[in-house]
């Protein structure tokens, strides 16, 4: 077992503790808690960061150099990684114990599922022709932190859902830090399509083909589109944009597992 | 009418597109067939309908937009005072009870542009460029959707193969009517090479093209994945690479190398490789040869590695195969795009929008002189939360100055 696997496997028992310590919490109440657990956040992401910096040291020393962004495994490793980031960013808005939960569950979900699994090949792999590219960073980080972005956006789609006073923060507050999440990750997903847009011009002669994974970031987009004109437009609020916020990131999953999964084509990197 | 857009999509990704109608029939049933054909739901992207949805699309944007930008020119007149009343509705405003002057103003509103005064007072906004946000970038998605179309007009798609030593100078463009275009410049394959990672994955693939026009070698370049060479507006792209096998043999005392298909006449024998199979039932690579017995097509195996099967007497003649070879060619993909730019434009121009949308807003200050000090109300258009807070900050920096 590499050393950054190790490293990794620490900080997916940090994200166990911190998803313990969140349960604490709810039992005692007492704040001190919660800012104890955003000090472990960072303490995390910056483990994790080092966990990822090692991954690409070491893919140098196999001579196949190459940043952790290429294959399944670092995909899920990197998803649960901008999360992280984007709780951390946006920490004055998130900052409800509910909200956070879910977002550290999903990182423990995730790194569980990347270092537990049998059908996640966790070596690193060298990069076919198509993939070597600068495009490569920009992509998968604008992709990914969008994707991250509108986790928290389900979150509070789903909270939304739920009343039980005193835990869940007041509904205009979701409905708030709700919006705030799909306007932070609007842009990236655009910007995530259209660097990927510009990529694949460069490597397969056309920026556009209607591949299934294409196809299915442009509904998601849609979607996302469709919940800001309802927002903005026709002042939408409430119930109706929290359902938008559930089908939007029923689409963000299908974009990144089902599309490799279920549908074949140019994007099918999780084999 | 996006949502449209989106179900039309999805049908396109569940639907496989563009296979040929056996696939189809396998899948489904022979009236669900029809009902695909019919709808054009083989190639949902392509057809009528989707084009149809597209320009609806195209033209619903542009009245939206048209309607907006009016809406802006018109607010932009209206930047008069409001009445006392008017302004002590608003949700944000306080007194001040003495008179600031107006540089004091003006640094405190630091960021913010006058857009009136008077003696009764005056009139200050903030992000007024957040207005055109959405503009911009509905004004962008035209842009990219005339890209598209215009690079579906004018732009073209063709395919090339060259083995090694080979010079074309037309490419064959795909689709229902496969054809071949002229490029108007001729490419030369001078050498194209594979490697390899050590688990046998592709690591990369370089052609070396010679461009040659009006009979001069013009440029050399290597073409690489994600590296493609751009000539007079059109790209050639590494696509794809594989190999065809050419077969040597000997027929009597002669030494021949042939390729698949290729036809060998000599004396009275005429014969031709048609089928190449690596391994056949285990007994390594074989060949099948057609040949002509008095007018009747024959064909007979040959097996490289089997001592009885490699060698055949044809029309009295010792046929012995000797051997294969792999002749490595590239797939280059050709295309050129005209609205390429337009694109790109496009998605730069929505990248600002998006930003000047989300993250500045349009905000207002009214200062109303009044007996002793001044009325001051305030009201943003968008990110309401945030404003009150800058509100507030103002509220102390004008109290603080006249208390």
């Amino acid at each position: 077992m590499a050393f950054h696997h190790k490293i990794l496997g620490i900080v997916t028992l940090l994200y166990l503790c911190l998803f313990l310590l969140h349960i604490i919490y709810f039992a005692v109440r007492k704040e001190k808690i919660i800012s104890f657990t955003w000090i472990v956040l960072y303490g995390t992401l910056g483990l994790h960061t080092a966990g990822l910096i090692l991954r690409w040291a070491e893919s140098y020393h196999h001579g196949i150099g190459h940043a952790p962004l290429s294959n399944f495994y670092e995909s899920l490793v990197f998803y649960s990684w901008c999360i992280s980031l984007i709780l951390i960013v946006m920490k004055k808005r998130v900052n409800y114990p509910v909200i956070t939960i879910f977002g550290v569950l999903i990182s423990l979900f995730l790194m569980g599922y990347a270092s537990i699994s049998p059908s996640v090949d966790r070596n690193i792999q060298p990069l076919v022709p198509a993939l070597q590219s600068n495009w490569l960073h920009i992509h998968v980080i604008t992709c990914f932190l969008a994707y991250a972005s509108f986790v928290i956006s389900f979150v509070c789609g789903l909270l939304y859902m739920i009343t039980w006073k005193g835990i869940i923060p007041p509904r205009e507050t979701l409905d708030e830090v709700n919006y705030r999440s799909v306007i932070v990750g609007f842009p990236l997903l655009s910007a995530g399509i259209f660097t990927g847009a510009v990529w694949a011009h460069y490597a397969w002669g056309s920026y556009w083909s209607w591949d299934p994974k294409e196809t299915w970031s442009l509904i998601t987009w849609i979607v996302y589109a469709v919940f800001l004109h309802a927002r903005l437009v026709r002042g939408w609020k409430g119930k109706k944009i929290a359902v938008l916020s559930i089908i939007g990131f029923a689409s963000v999953i299908f974009t990144y597992f089902g599309v490799n999964f279920i549908l074949s084509g140019l994007h099918s990197y999780a084999t | 009418m996006l949502s449209c857009i989106a179900l039309g999509s999805i049908l396109g990704t569940v639907i496989k597109q563009g296979a040929g109608p056996e696939e189809y029939l396998s899948l489904y049933s022979e009236n669900t067939y029809r009902v695909i054909i019919l709808l054009g739901l083989n190639d949902v992207y392509h057809s009528l309908w989707f084009l149809a949805l597209l320009l609806l699309f195209a033209v619903n944007l542009t009245f939206c937009t048209l309607r907006r930008f009016i809406r802006i020119l018109k607010g932009d007149q209206k930047a008069a005072l409001p009445e006392e009343t008017a302004m002590m509705a608003m949700a944000l405003n306080f007194r001040t009870n003495k008179p600031i002057d107006d540089t004091r103003i003006s640094s405190i509103l630091k960021g913010y542009r006058i857009i009136s005064s008077g003696i009764e007072g005056s009139v200050f906004q903030k992000g007024a460029l957040s207005q055109y946000g959405v503009l911009l970038i509905h004004t962008s998605i035209m842009l990219i959707l005339i890209g598209g179309f215009v690079g579906l007009i004018a732009g073209f798609k063709g395919f090339l193969i060259l083995h090694k030593g080979d010079t074309k100078n037309t490419i064959t463009i795909g689709g229902e009517r496969p054809h071949e275009k002229q490029l108007g410049f001729s490419l030369k394959c001078k050498e194209f090479q594979v490697s390899f990672y050590p688990n046998g994955a592709p690591k990369d693939y370089v052609t070396t093209v010679e461009v040659i026009e009006g009979g001069k070698a013009i440029l050399e370049k290597q073409i690489r994945v994600n590296a493609p060479l751009i000539y007079k507006g059109i790209h050639i792209y590494q696509a794809s690479y594989g190999s065809t096998p050419s077969f040597s043999f000997t027929i009597g005392d002669e030494h021949i190398t042939l390729k698949e298909k290729e036809p060998y006449r000599k004396d009275n024998i005429v014969l031709m490789p048609i089928r190449f199979e690596q391994n056949i039932h285990n007994f390594g690579p074989g060949v099948m040869v057609a040949y002509l017995d008095q007018g009747e097509p024959r064909t007979v195996w040959f097996l490289k590695n089997i001592e009885r099967f490699n060698e055949k007497n044809i029309l009295g003649k010792p046929v012995r195969f000797l051997d294969v070879q792999e002749n490595l060619y590239t797939g280059l993909s050709v295309s050129k795009d005209p609205g390429i730019w337009i694109v790109w434009a496009g998605f730069a121009f929505i990248l600002i929008g998006l930003y000047i949308n989300f993250f500045l807003y349009y905000r207002r200050i009214y200062i109303r002189n009044s007996t002793g000090g001044h009325l001051i109300a305030g009201f943003a258009g968008k990110n309401k939360d945030a404003f009150q807070q800058e509100f507030e900050n103002l509220r102390r920096k004008f109290n603080g100055i006249s208390s």
